[in-house]
């Protein structure tokens, strides 16, 4: 039995707010503490606004219970949470918590009980960069707001049982100890409910131990973790500033596995002036140069494709995922549909003109989880020699070239635009017709370069800026 | 087509069952209820002895209508009750028409102010010409938070047409005696009666002690003697005249008089320290009422008040002899009135008017004029009321324990480093409609933006991001009468998307009907997926039967076949290059009058909820069973998000690469997947990239499989794969 901070006269119901997302069993949880409240014996009332949830809409539900069995008088319950009069807030998604107190609803009075995994919304979903809002001062707004912040790491806490989510916040809830209900009692709401009974009495009991133990999740590791070059590249890594090595030995691992050793020391070679150009002490242009240098070399052409896609580990991994063991028969639908492009790169460029101009792409559904297609996929990778003379390989090249000469031109003037430009490379991204485009943006870009850094430097930092704007962040880009 | 797939949904139907809420409406005298509001009501009908009920669903009262629809045995057919979910909110109304002659009692409900606005035709006739037997209009009222709807007052159609309206307190017991008294009101006054819930009042659980339930004199088992004829109950001249004088010299007063004898409203009295001042709110706010007096130190937990209160659950019309007792001898009273524009304010500030009454009346002075009425919202009108207007002591109080609130509220919002994603309502999983939106997205990028006309259900999502490609909504059903002068005015055809629930609904007859017999060049996409699916899976007429089980099948498409309607192409939505080619080849044929496009596939929530259990049980039984999911291979995957700009499914999500050199997250498929295939589909439509794959397990395959299998594996291991 939890204990109760009782007063002699009890002045008011305790309140609770359930923030969560359609789909995520909040009206059930509700119907536990309705259903757990009345076997108890205290006067309770619980309300909600579904709406038009559906999947993916943020929902509330609202319970109010009167902390004292069988009163005098009859409590007056109401439908809607308030500002410095909420002792609970359960959120099952971390901005749900930063909502409720967007709405004034979470302040030192109420225990926050949050679900630590994100479930992006559609708005951070749509950017073509990086959406996604930084929930690390959300949760320091939480903790700060509210008067206990309680964080449930549902995947940590339900490892290796059918848990769900709502039963380990109906644990925690108990746990947290501000409603006067026994676990005993909740257990019977959950029995009584009949859905998925031994799953959730599961979940219940984890939910219920974290919030007792109060144990906060542990902090996510956010380190880089670079592959290492290999030995015979460790002196030519070191002739390059100290900031960038990881990165650069990261690069060049990269292209040793996508082409050769050749390659990578081509990687290199281009990085070099790049290198003298970067006059910055933080050498942050050296930096997102080999980045983006050592991603755009590795363009993802059929070839590279066909190597990622027979990667040896890949079914294995695909078993992971439908929870399925490996002598379960497996198939595996790759969805295809090269276009004259994706052709090109195994095509020398003598030859580009044999390939034919298909409008739509060759669409082919390959069966990559059987030994034929497997096979298939490995002949195209180890065409990978072919790949030098390739046409799509040489305007890729090209391209390159153009665009680190632009960085180096205007390293020249300005470290800060040269940073930029060499974030440009983000437009070289993507496959089809996305690629496409941002390809032949830069190109009208560069062909113009040189005389407008002279000409017109403001007008053109400001263009390169929009231009990285729009790729990370248009909405109907691509 | 649509024949053979709504026959199997048939037989398949029963995936919810309602047997315990069945229960819950055949308690007896003295038991105990304990449940949701809407059911409490419903209890009330059957306790007031209803001979018909009747409605329409939409949320937040289709609970009353599916329960009832699944109590053929236990309750319809013993008590001879006949039930009906109506093809529209007007057909629901039209059941009215029972209780003009004959002294039976009967209710209909539906979601307002939507369906109100449908049911006006009925209701103004039905108004005019009065009722014998008590008549009930169960409103849903979605109003605030989580509505779905524009956001309007009841009121207006109450006052438009003399009708009583009922806004409840909301204390379980209270609001099903008031719902009982409904019927008497009714059968005072000769009116039908609104009884309207709010969205939260619906969804509320509590308890009330039982009655038994009422068979109605006249029923379906114990049917009127003989049909009556009265020319006055027709509304054409002179009768219209007469009923107009009637509603206001004789039934209104009638209501009145009931209230006053019956304590419809109630006054729940302060102190004498405080009894120069007053509150004056609608049942419905009453509970808010009294919890931002309680924030204020003018309120204990229980209800007992220092300020006085007059409670008033009938709204309309108003009963003005209480409201003039309530307000002599008080300096001032405070209208809490949810809704605008403020009718009971203006109403009772000219009672005083009228009266000579120096009371000083506020209401939207110190409230705001539209919005919801929420705690908070209420807590600083009423605070501003009793700072203004209370003694200095409860001025006091009232003002410092608001600022602290006030204060404490900012303290804690100013922690927030910004506002919260936006999380607007999309496509379930698996949604068939939603490739059709990315259909359209792909295809104005193909060929230009055109307009399109959306109309109310789940389509209309299509609006919202990640598509944004619907233009305008004017009303169920109206998405094709919509664009009627659209069409010439723009350079494109202009396309009307449609779900089955709003086709026949008021789509077939105002949209079909109308485009065909004017001649219209326009293109129709009929979202047939067998459900009224956002008001929570429904049945239409082309669904295969009726909420009562009975089979029963309409089909759109000899619908439009029968008035001549000529190009009419299926489409597999799951297809997403058939559906863009069969939308380009309905936009491309300019001149060939109206294109209808029908894609057909079962809405995926009502499929899931049908086929999880079955394939569950059959794993269990050990029957071969496919268990299948999409993926990205994260490699693969360059991190620009194009798939997501025209999926918007809620597994396809965002997941932090491993790859430092990756500056953006990888796309991700969770697995709340039901492999519909919509994200293979649109990395092919628009050749995106090669990242997602479809993965399917075979568990319990048959030993020739497995067989199969293992070699496949050892040949695949001989090639290096693990």
């Amino acid at each position: 039995m939890n204990e109760l901070k009782q007063t002699s006269i009890i002045d008011r119901p305790i309140c609770l707010l359930l923030g969560a997302l359609g789909g995520q069993g909040g009206g059930v949880l509700i119907d536990w503490l309705v259903d757990a409240a009345k076997r108890a014996g205290y006067p309770a009332q619980a309300t909600s606004t579904p709406g038009v949830a559906q999947r993916t809409g943020a929902t509330t539900y609202y319970f109010e219970l009167f902390p004292e069995k069988n009163p005098a008088g009859s409590p007056i319950f109401t439908f809607f949470p308030a500002s410095g009069d909420l002792d609970l807030m359960i959120a099952m998604e971390p901005t749900e918590a930063g909502r409720a107190i967007e709405r004034g609803f979470v302040t030192d009075c109420t225990t926050v009980i949050s679900a630590t995994e994100r479930v992006y919304s559609t708005a951070e979903k749509v950017s073509a960069g990086d959406g996604r809002i930084d929930v690390a001062p959300i949760i320091e707004a939480i903790d700060k707001a509210s008067k206990e912040l309680i964080q449930l790491d549902m995947a940590e806490l339900s490892a290796g049982t059918a848990a769900r989510g709502n039963a380990i916040a109906f644990g925690a809830v108990i746990g947290s100890g501000i409603l006067p209900l026994t676990a005993d009692e909740c257990r019977a709401s959950i029995a009584a409910k009949g859905v998925a009974v031994e799953s959730n009495l599961a979940g219940f009991d984890i939910g219920l131990k974290a919030a007792q133990d109060g144990t906060k999740p542990g902090k996510q590791g956010t380190d880089t973790l670079y592959n290492a070059a290999p030995d015979a590249f460790i002196s030519a890594i070191a002739e390059f500033p100290a900031a960038p090595r990881g990165i650069i030995g990261h690069g060049i691992a990269r292209l040793i596995d996508y082409q050769n050793d050749a390659y990578a020391r081509t990687y290199l070679e281009r990085l070099k002036p790049i290198a003298a150009a970067d006059s910055d002490e933080s050498k942050k242009l050296t930096g997102e140069v080999a980045r983006h240098l050592a991603r755009w070399m590795s363009f993802e052409d059929v070839i590279r494709v066909a190597q990622l896609k027979t990667r040896p580990n890949r079914l294995a991994r695909i078993r992971d995922e439908l929870k399925v063991d490996a002598s379960t028969p497996l198939v595996v639908t790759d969805y295809f549909k090269p276009g004259r492009d994706e052709m090109l790169s195994v095509v020398p460029k003598a030859f580009s003109w044999l390939v034919p101009n298909l409008k739509n792409g060759m669409a082919v559904h390959m069966k990559t989880g059987s030994a034929f297609g497997y096979a298939m996929l490995k002949f195209m990778a180890a065409l990978k020699p072919l790949r030098a003379r390739s046409a799509q390989n040489s305007e890729e090249q090209a391209a390159i070239e153009q665009w680190l000469s632009a960085v180096i031109q205007a390293a020249a003037s300005d470290n800060y635009l040269a940073c930029q430009t060499a974030n440009l490379a983000i437009m070289a991204r993507g496959y089809g017709r996305v690629r496409k485009t941002g390809l032949e943006k830069l190109k009208a870009l560069f062909s113009t370069w040189e005389n407008r850094l002279a000409s017109d430097h403001a007008g053109l930092a400001a263009e390169v800026d929009q231009l990285i704007l729009l790729a990370n962040s248009n909405p109907d880009a691509g | 087509m649509d024949g053979g797939t709504a026959l199997a949904r048939v037989t398949n139907s029963g995936e919810r069952s309602f047997t315990k809420e069945i229960q819950k409406l055949t308690l007896g005298a003295g038991e105990e209820f304990h449940g949701e509001g809407i059911l409490a009501v419903t209890k009330a009908l059957l306790q007031s002895g209803v001979s018909y009920v009747g409605g329409y669903p939409g949320a937040p009262m289709s609970h009353l209508i599916d329960v009832l629809a699944e109590a053929s045995d236990e309750i319809l057919e013993p008590m001879g009750i006949t039930y009906e979910q109506s093809a529209s909110e007007a057909g629901a109304a039209s059941l009215l028409s029972a209780s003009i002659h004959y002294p039976m009692r009967g209710a209909v409900t539906w979601k307002s102010v939507v369906g109100t606005n449908v049911a006006s035709d009925a209701l103004s006739n039905l108004a005019s010409t009065g009722v014998t037997g008590g008549s009930l209009i169960i409103l849903g009222d979605d109003y605030g938070e989580g509505s779905s709807i524009m956001q309007e007052r009841t009121y207006t159609f109450a006052m438009k047409s003399a009708i009583p309206l009922i806004d409840p307190r909301y204390d379980m017991a209270r609001m099903v005696e008031l719902t009982e008294h409904c019927f008497g009101i009714s059968e005072a006054s000769n009116m039908p009666v609104f009884l309207n819930m709010r969205i939260r009042a619906c969804h509320l659980t509590g308890s009330f002690t039982a009655k038994d339930n009422k068979i109605a004199e006249f029923n379906a088992n114990n049917p009127i003697p003989e049909q009556k004829y009265d020319v006055t109950k027709i509304v054409l001249p002179p009768a219209s005249y007469q009923h107009e004088v009637a509603k206001f010299e004789e039934r209104l007063p009638a209501a009145v008089n009931y209230a006053k004898e019956h304590s419809i409203n109630e006054l729940f009295a302060g102190n004498s320290t405080n009894e120069k001042v007053g509150i004056i709110t609608q049942g419905g706010t009453y509970t808010v009422v009294l919890r931002a007096l309680r924030r204020l130190g003018a309120a204990d937990a229980f209800g007992n008040s220092d300020i006085s209160i007059y409670c008033m659950n009938m709204v309309y019309p108003l009963v003005n002899h209480e409201v003039i007792q309530f307000m002599s001898g008080k300096d001032s009273v405070l209208i809490v009135e949810e809704g605008n524009p403020n009718f009971i304010e203006t109403q009772i500030a000219e009672i005083a008017h009228t009266n000579q009454i120096k009371c000083r009346v506020h209401g939207k002075d110190m409230l705001p004029m539209a919005g919801e009425y929420v705690s908070n919202v209420v807590r600083e009108g009423v605070a501003q009321y009793l700072a203004e207007e209370g003694t200095p002591e409860v001025s006091k109080r009232a003002l410092d324990l608001n600022a602290d609130i006030v204060a404490k509220t900012k303290e804690a919002q100013s922690y927030l480093p910004g506002p919260m994603p936006p999380r607007p309502p999309s496509f379930c999983t698996g949604c068939p409609e939603r490739p059709v939106m990315t259909a359209l997205k792909l295809l104005m990028k193909e060929r230009g933006k055109f307009h399109i006309s959306m109309d109310i259900g789940c389509n209309l999502f299509g609006s919202l991001p990640p598509f944004n490609v619907g233009n305008t909504v004017l009303g169920y059903g109206l998405s094709l009468a919509s664009s009627g002068a659209i069409g010439p005015a723009l350079d494109q055809p202009n396309v009307a998307v449609m779900g089955d629930g709003g086709f026949w609904h008021n789509g077939f007859t105002s949209g079909v009907v109308n485009t065909q017999w004017n001649k219209y060049d326009a293109v129709l996409v009929i979202l047939d997926n067998g459900y009224a699916a956002a008001t929570g899976q429904h049945k239409v007429p082309s669904t295969g039967a009726t909420p009562r089980g009975i089979e029963s099948l309409l089909s759109i498409e000899s619908a439009l076949k029968g008035i001549g309607v000529k190009w009419i192409k299926h489409v597999d939505s799951y297809s997403l290059e058939n559906t863009i080619d069969v939308l380009r080849e309905a936009m491309d044929a300019r001149g060939e009058g109206l294109r209808v496009v029908l894609s057909n596939n079962e809405c995926m929530l009502a499929r899931q909820r049908r086929e999880k259990p079955a394939k569950a049980a059959a794993l269990k039984a050990g029957q071969r069973v496919i268990h299948e999911k999409f993926g990205v291979d994260e490699e693969v995957c360059t991190g620009d998000h194009s798939c997501m700009r025209l999926s918007g499914c809620p597994s396809l999500t965002l997941k932090q690469s491993a790859d430092p050199l990756k500056e953006t997250p990888v796309a991700n498929v969770d697995e709340t997947c039901v492999a519909c295939g919509n994200c293979g589909e649109v990395a092919h439509a628009a050749q995106l990239c090669p990242s997602f794959y479809k993965a399917e397990a075979v568990q319990n395959a048959g030993a020739f499989r497995q067989f199969a299998s293992s070699i496949n594996r050892s040949l695949l291991a001989m090639m290096g794969a693990k």
